[in-house]
């Protein structure tokens, strides 16, 4: 199991990484306030170390602590190195330090890529073993739950697909595609799509929808072009950076089942555009691309409608510890402005709806200045972005969705409490100090025991 | 690589736990980079350092000048300060390999970077 394991991981996750990373150099998204504000809080000569650094950019966000990065993919670890950055190649499950060695440590948008349970926490009591007692940890996990859209399985395979990019920089650009975009939906639930396919998925998700659909796919990519589009010039990149936000746009996950819905799809809104795409979830099924967690392997699709609701539910109630982004429902050209004021170069807190935290809808990419080189940003999205790639149905099978120049990553996706019931019940060595949301992630910080706990 | 680096580092090679540290450091290219002293910054350094490892490491570099432990109140005392930063911080392994010293595994650095990943075979449980 441990090495069917192993093997997705090599193939969905490093590999991907590997080819794609020519494709991150010089394109560094931008670092994720809270994980700013962490780092910036650990004491002045604290020794830390991000494991899954990436091109390192968290690693000199604190001048006045030792960062250490620390990442399985070479070719981004050379790109960290070229910036300057004191880096490692290694992996999170046998990581080369001693025990007790670190002050922090932060993991973001890692643990989602181990396919098993078992992996994940493995992943995560290794981190705990080289902290201090009294050190800190952080945990950045990709949440099923997204304010956008919906990933109806847990176990994913996202696209990353360079030839969209190309499409979608020529489509965008063609004046013709105006939709309106002031829609009130996304306050409300969204129901026309339900109606129209009446397919027994859109019931399932019970259209509590502030969530979109993914019958909203094409209608809300157009609208969210739209606006993105019009808000050119917000920025000192402009237009580029606005493209490169509606290029993001286009990459939503389609959560459901293709085979289902994108008849119903082609239907009601043919765009020529889609054509050629990757679409709709992977989902992985029991095998080859199971989960491949030992247990009960329960149809996916039964457990999403049992826990779907609840969980739903439950995060429209629960008070989360820290403060959302600006609500879950929202308007959503209102989100798109809020993501498009917030881009650039240390533009961050001065968005639309910078709430103290600096916690805002949406993502928080950086834009350089040539359009090509936001294609192929756009296209290599960090997990930890709000709005995802597209991620593709392997359950379906079809040819023309696997489009052999499209590198699918592997994503467990993590349900609200999850992250937090993983560290209470196996990770005894850890204490949680605080969780919530943050950007579509489900983030913890949990604080080393003292050895005599 | 830093020294800094290398005096947190530890084989991983199954079986080995705490006798895969400190690492046998060796380098044919090593360089110079000055960084800026931030006294603070180094004297809060102190403490966390494993002093035979980084002795044995600026040994095996021919390096001078290293303070054999921490003095008497060196937290005021700029030289050796100066002489710490310079050896935790600015001396920067470029080419060499790290060698655990109980199952003589040799884990390459190359280019400025130490490539700890153990194999399929060596990592299987």
């Amino acid at each position: 199991m441990d090495h069917e394991a192993a093997q997705l991981e090599k193939q969905h996750v490093h590999d991907v990484y590997e080819s794609t990373a020519p494709y991150f150099s010089d394109l560094q998204s931008k670092a994720w306030p809270r994980v700013r504000q962490f780092l910036q809080e650990q004491k002045p000569g604290s020794l830390i170390a991000d494991i899954g650094c990436g091109t390192g950019k968290y690693l000199k966000v604190n001048s006045q602590v030792y960062t250490l990065g620390c990442d399985y993919c070479g070719p981004l670890v050379e790109i960290a190195r070229s910036r300057g950055c004191e880096v490692m190649v290694c992996d999170n499950l046998q990581l080369p330090f001693r025990d007790q060695g670190l002050d922090a440590i932060i993991s973001i948008g890692v643990i989602h890529h181990f396919s098993t349970k078992q992996r994940r926490i493995r992943a995560i009591k290794e981190m705990a073993r080289v902290l201090v007692p009294g050190g800190q940890l952080m945990i950045y996990v990709w949440a099923m739950e997204q304010k956008n859209r919906h990933f109806e399985k847990q176990d994913v395979l996202v696209p990353w697909n360079r030839a969209l990019c190309s499409r979608l920089f020529a489509d965008s650009s063609q004046p013709g595609r105006k939709q309106p975009c002031a829609h009130s939906e996304r306050s409300h639930p969204y129901h026309p799509p339900c109606s129209v396919c009446s397919c027994s998925v859109c019931f399932q998700e019970q259209c509590h929808s502030q969530r979109s659909h993914s019958l909203d796919y094409e209608p809300l990519m157009a609208r969210m072009c739209c606006a993105d589009i019009s808000k050119g010039g917000e920025e000192e990149n402009g237009f580029s950076n606005t493209l490169g936000k509606s290029f993001r746009s286009w990459f939503f996950s389609r959560s459901l089942d293709e085979s289902t819905l994108r008849k119903q799809i082609e239907r009601v809104r043919p765009l020529k555009n889609t054509e050629g795409w990757a679409h709709s979830t992977i989902s992985i099924q029991p095998s080859p691309h199971a989960s491949l967690d030992s247990g009960p392997q329960e149809p996916f699709s039964t457990r999403e409608q049992n826990l779907d609701e609840d969980v739903f539910v439950e995060m429209s109630q629960k008070q989360l510890e820290w403060p959302r982004a600006p609500a879950t429902v929202k308007h959503l050209c209102g989100d798109q402005q809020g993501e498009v004021r917030r881009n650039g170069d240390g533009n961050f807190l001065e968005g639309t709806n910078t709430s103290e935290n600096g916690m805002n809808a949406g993502d928080v990419e950086e834009g350089p200045p040539s359009a090509s080189r936001i294609l192929r940003r756009i296209s290599a999205l960090d997990s930890t972005d709000s709005n995802p790639e597209e991620t593709i149905s392997v359950e379906d099978q079809q040819p023309n969705v696997l489009d052999s120049r499209a590198f699918m990553r592997y994503y467990h996706v993590f349900r609200e409490g999850e992250l937090y019931g993983l560290l209470k019940e196996h990770v005894a060595e850890l204490h949680v100090l605080s969780s919530g949301n943050d950007h579509g992630n489900w983030c913890i910080i949990a604080e080393k025991k003292d050895n005599c706990d | 690589m830093k020294l800094l680096t290398h005096n947190l580092l530890s084989s991983h090679v199954r079986g080995v736990g705490p006798r895969g540290f400190p690492l046998r450091l060796q380098a044919t290219e090593v360089r110079i980079n000055p960084v800026e002293f931030n006294p603070d910054f180094v004297a809060r350094m102190i403490p966390k350092v494993e002093w035979a490892a980084l002795l044995e490491a600026a040994d095996t570099l021919h390096l001078v000048e290293v303070p054999k432990g921490p003095i008497e109140g060196y937290e005021h005392d700029e030289k050796f300060l100066r002489q710490m930063h310079h050896v935790l911080l600015e001396v920067d392994v470029l080419e060499g390999t790290l060698q655990c010293p109980e199952s003589g595994r040799l884990f390459p650095i190359s280019r400025g970077i130490p490539n700890m990943l153990l194999s399929d075979e060596e990592t299987e449980t």
